[in-house]
């Protein structure tokens, strides 16, 4: 067993974000950015100024035949306890293989 | 000065079906919205009343949380996505956004020289949270057009540089 429940407490939102998204998605390629500095001093993210922003770019052959709302919407759904959480916002791309062109 | 409240005061009208008083300025729509002289402040052409205890009601229904969308919410929603081409729902006004994202679908609509409302989250958070789950989608901006979503900040920016916003665009405003 890989004991997730007892790590994920000392995870970073973005480890824990990469999981989520990795093995939901079966994501073949998947960069996460934090790009909260960026976005310090905005204000909704007074108290947190840390991990609120990411720019995610994740290629899934689950978005196949899907429209950019329902995939956007996958990813948003995974991530529904960060968002809960403290993540304030993450800018998307979602493709498939096929359309990233690798 | 009193432009904006009295625009407002003159003209405040309920949407019909409203469960709370939804107050659209009927101030004459400029059909080009960027033709509009830059140094005219335009007032917020959507007026959510904030003071009235009927509003307060609904902020108590919105807060009643994780039990689903109030219907009263909805069928608000359902009315104001559908009495516009174009809304956006957005974080501050046109005139001032208060979000990078939420500032950039209003450059690239006010590029298209489309008429679009506006309607301030941050102004209202029973239409904040309410719009979270009426949209499934949990950020803003939100744009809907022809009474569908059509997405958020990175959606709208993609439609655009393929073209795919400025033909849905075109097909709702001749629909």
């Amino acid at each position: 067993m890989m004991g997730s429940r007892a790590t994920s407490a000392v995870l970073s939102r973005a480890a824990r974000m990469r999981q989520k998204l990795l093995s939901s998605l079966e994501a073949s390629a998947l960069d996460t950015e934090d790009v909260s500095y960026q976005h310090a001093g905005h204000t909704a993210v007074k108290e947190n100024t840390n991990e609120t922003h990411f720019n995610i770019r994740v290629i899934s052959p689950k978005f196949e035949g899907q429209s950019l709302v329902k995939r956007h919407r996958m990813v948003y759904d995974l991530l529904t306890d960060e968002l809960n959480s403290g993540l304030h916002a993450i800018s998307i791309v979602a493709k498939t293989s096929k359309e990233s062109g690798s | 000065m009193a432009a904006a409240a009295s625009a407002s005061a003159a003209a405040i009208s309920t949407l019909p079906g409203a469960s709370f008083p939804l107050h659209i300025s009927a101030r004459p729509q400029p059909a080009r919205v960027s033709a509009l002289p830059r140094t005219r402040a335009s007032p917020p052409t959507w007026r959510l009343s904030v003071g009235s205890p009927r509003a307060r009601s609904v902020r108590c229904l919105a807060a009643g949380g994780g039990g689903g969308l109030a219907p009263e919410m909805r069928a608000t929603l359902d009315k104001v996505v559908g009495s516009h081409k174009v809304v956006l729902f957005m974080k501050g006004t046109k005139d001032f956004p208060q979000c990078g994202f939420s500032h950039t679908v209003v450059q690239i609509l006010r590029s298209l020289d489309v008429p679009f409302e506006t309607l301030d989250v941050l102004a209202n958070e029973a239409l904040r949270q309410g719009l979270k789950e009426y949209s499934s989608w949990p950020t803003f901006p939100q744009l809907y057009i022809d009474g569908e979503f059509f997405g958020g900040c990175d959606i709208t920016v993609e439609a655009y540089k393929s073209g795919e916003l400025q033909e849905t665009l075109e097909k709702a405003m001749c629909s």
